[in-house]
C-alpha cells in the first residue's frame, strides 16, 4: 500500500456506504485529537475578555448565553466534521466535510454582534464559497480522469493527476482561509469566545495536514 | 510478566522524557548565556532555565477571574502532551514525519489557546500574533514534500536509512534545510521572529499563565527544543550524527550556538516584517518543491 510510508501503519478500512473510512497511525491520532478538542470546547465556558476604556474603568466583554449556545453548536459541528475528515477515504466526502467546516466556521463568528467581526466573517464566507468551485471541480476532474474517488484506489497506481491535485489544493487553501487569505480570517480570531475561535484554528491546521497527506498519497 | 514489562516501559519513557527535558533546558540556558555574552553581559548560569522551571513548579496555582476554564488549564497540559508525543513518535519510534508535523501545529493551538483563554489583552495579542506567524509553518509542509520527492517516504526511520546509503540530505536539499533552520530560529527565545512573546505585550500568550502552569509550559518548551534539534539533525545530517548520542549532543550544542549568535545580533522584527519574511521563505520553498515535482 502506497499510504504506509506517508502516514504510518495501515490498520484497515471501515466500509460505511460510499464513505469509506480508513485507519492509519496519522488518521487515528488526528481523529482523536479533533474529538477530544470538541469535548473540551463543549465543557469550556467562554473567557471574559478585558477591554481598556478611555476615561473610564476597563470593561469585560462577556459572551451572552444566547450567543454561546449557537456558537457552541457550530463549534461542535466543526469539530465532528474535522474528526471525520481525518478518517474519510473518499475525495468527494472529504470536500464535503471541508465545506461543512467552512460553513460552521462562519457560523461560529457570525453570532458575534460586532461589526468588524461580521465583516471578517463575510469576507471569509465569500472566499470559502468561491473556493468550493476548485475544490469540488478538482474532485470531479479526478473522477473523470481516473474513474474513482477512493484515496486507497488512487494511491495504488499512477494516474498523472498533478494539475488536478494543484486545483484541489487551491480549493482547500481558500476553504480553510489559510495564507494568503489570512486578511479575511485574521480579524475573526480577535472575537471573544476562546474555545469556539480555537476550533476554527484547529480545524484549519488539521485539514492542511490531512490535505498534504492526501495529495502525497494519490498520484 | 506483562505487568512488569509495562512498568519497565513506563519508567523507560519517563526517564527519556526527563533526559530530553534536562538536555533541552541546559541548551536553552546555554542559548541565554551566549546571547548575554555577545551583548557584553555576564548572563545567568547555564542551569538557570532548570532552576526557573523548578521554582515555578512549587508555586501555587491561581486562576484569573477573566479565564475561561477548563481550557485555560488544559492548554498548558496539552503543551506537554504535544511535545512528549512528539518525542516518542519522532525520536523513539522514528514514525511518520506527518504525525510529527501534526503535533507541531498543535503547538500553535496551545499558543493561541493560552492567549485567548486567559481573557487578558496581552495574551489575546500574543495569541493572534501566533496565528499570523503560522506562515512559519508553510515552509515545513514544503520541506516535507521536498523530502518525500527525494526519499519516497515520510517515515523518519526510512529517511535516516536513505541517508545511510546516499549521504546527508543537507547537501542535496540545501534550501529545504535552510527553511527548516529558519523554523528552528523562529522557535528560539529572543528570536528575530519571536513576535508572540514580544516584550511590548508583556510575555505574549504566556502573560496570564504563571506558577505551576508556566513551569509546565517551560518543561514542554525544553522538550520541544530537544525534539526540533534532533529532528533537524536526523532529517538533514542523518546517521553520521544521529547514530551516536554523544555526536547528537555535540550537533545540538553547535546548532544552539549558531542560533544563539543569530538571535543575539538581530533585532526583533515587527509583526509585519516577520510575517512577510516568513512568507517569502515559504514561497521560495514551495517553488523549490514544484520545481522538483515537475522535473
Amino acid at each position: 500500500m502506497f499510504i504506509d510510508p506517508i502516514t504510518g501503519n495501515f490498520y484497515g478500512y471501515i466500509p460505511f456506504g460510499d464513505i469509506v473510512f480508513y485507519l492509519t497511525d496519522f488518521s487515528v491520532i488526528a481523529f482523536l485529537v479533533a474529538l477530544f478538542f470538541t469535548l473540551v470546547v463543549y465543557l469550556t465556558k467562554p473567557e471574559k475578555q478585558l477591554e481598556a476604556q478611555i476615561n473610564d474603568f476597563d470593561k469585560f466583554n462577556i459572551v451572552s448565553l444566547k450567543e454561546l449556545k449557537i456558537r457552541r453548536l457550530m463549534a461542535i459541528i466543526c469539530g465532528i466534521s474535522t474528526a471525520f475528515a481525518m478518517l474519510t477515504g473518499d475525495l468527494f466526502d472529504y470536500a464535503l466535510f471541508l465545506a461543512v467546516i467552512g460553513i460552521s466556521n462562519i457560523g461560529i463568528v457570525s453570532a458575534v454582534k460586532k461589526e468588524w467581526v461580521l465583516n471578517a466573517a463575510y469576507q471569509y464566507g465569500i472566499i470559502a464559497m468561491i473556493s468550493s468551485l476548485p475544490l469540488f471541480g478538482a474532485a470531479g476532474l479526478i473522477l473523470a480522469k481516473t474513474g474513482t474517488l477512493s484515496i486507497l484506489e488512487l494511491s495504488k497506481t499512477a494516474h498523472d493527476i498533478f494539475y488536478q491535485k494543484i486545483i484541489y489544493a487551491v480549493g482547500m487553501v481558500g476553504e480553510t482561509g489559510i495564507a494568503p487569505f489570512y486578511a479575511a480570517k485574521a480579524e475573526m480570531f480577535k472575537a471573544p469566545g476562546a474555545p469556539y475561535i480555537l476550533m476554527i484554528h484547529l480545524s484549519s491546521l488539521l485539514i492542511i495536514i490531512r490535505t498534504a497527506e492526501i495529495l502525497l498519497s494519490i498520484h | 510478566m506483562d505487568a512488569i514489562l509495562s512498568i519497565k516501559y513506563i519508567i523507560g519513557a519517563l526517564s527519556y522524557t526527563l533526559y530530553a527535558f534536562i538536555i533541552g533546558g541546559l541548551l536553552l540556558g546555554f542559548h541565554r548565556k551566549i546571547v548575554a555574552r555577545v551583548q557584553s553581559r555576564p548572563g545567568p548560569p547555564i542551569i538557570q532555565y532548570l532552576i526557573h522551571t523548578f521554582k515555578f513548579y512549587i508555586k501555587e496555582i491561581t486562576f484569573p477571574i477573566t479565564a475561561g476554564n477548563p481550557l485555560y488549564l488544559f492548554v498548558a497540559l496539552m503543551d506537554i502532551m504535544v511535545w512528549m508525543s512528539a518525542l516518542f513518535v519522532g525520536v523513539v519510534f522514528e514514525s511518520s514525519l506527518l504525525i510529527l508535523i501534526g503535533l507541531y501545529v498543535l503547538q500553535k493551538i496551545v499558543e493561541h489557546g493560552c492567549g485567548l483563554s486567559s481573557g487578558s489583552p496581552y495574551g489575546k495579542l500574543g495569541g493572534v500574533r501566533s496565528v499570523f506567524s503560522a506562515a512559519a509553518e508553510v515552509p515545513l509542509f514544503a520541506v516535507v514534500g521536498i523530502i518525500y520527492v527525494i526519499t519516497h517516504s515520510l517515515m523518519i526511520g526510512d529517511i535516516i536509512n536513505y541517508q545511510a546509503i546516499n549521504g546527508p540530505i543537507l547537501f542535496k536539499l540545501p534550501f529545504a534545510a535552510f527553511a527548516f533552520f529558519i523554523l528552528l530560529v523562529s522557535k528560539a527565545p529572543k528570536s528575530p521572529f519571536g513576535i508572540v512573546k514580544d516584550k511590548c505585550i508583556v510575555s505574549g500568550y504566556l502573560t496570564e499563565h504563571f506558577g505551576t502552569l508556566e513551569s509546565i509550559v517551560l518543561i514542554s518548551e525544553a522538550v520541544a527544543w530537544f525534539v526540533l534539534l534532533w529532528l533537524f539533525i536526523a532529517l538533514f545530517i542523518g546517521p553520521v550524527l544521529i547514530s551516536s548520542p554523544i555526536l547528537t549532543l555535540i550537533g545540538m550544542v553547535v546548532l544552539t550556538f549558531i542560533i544563539s549568535m543569530i538571535c543575539a545580533i538581530t533585532p526583533l522584527l515587527t509583526p509585519n516584517h516577520s510575517v512577510m519574511l516568513q512568507i517569502l521563505i515559504a514561497s521560495l520553498t514551495v517553488i523549490d518543491l514544484l520545481y522538483r515535482v515537475i522535473h
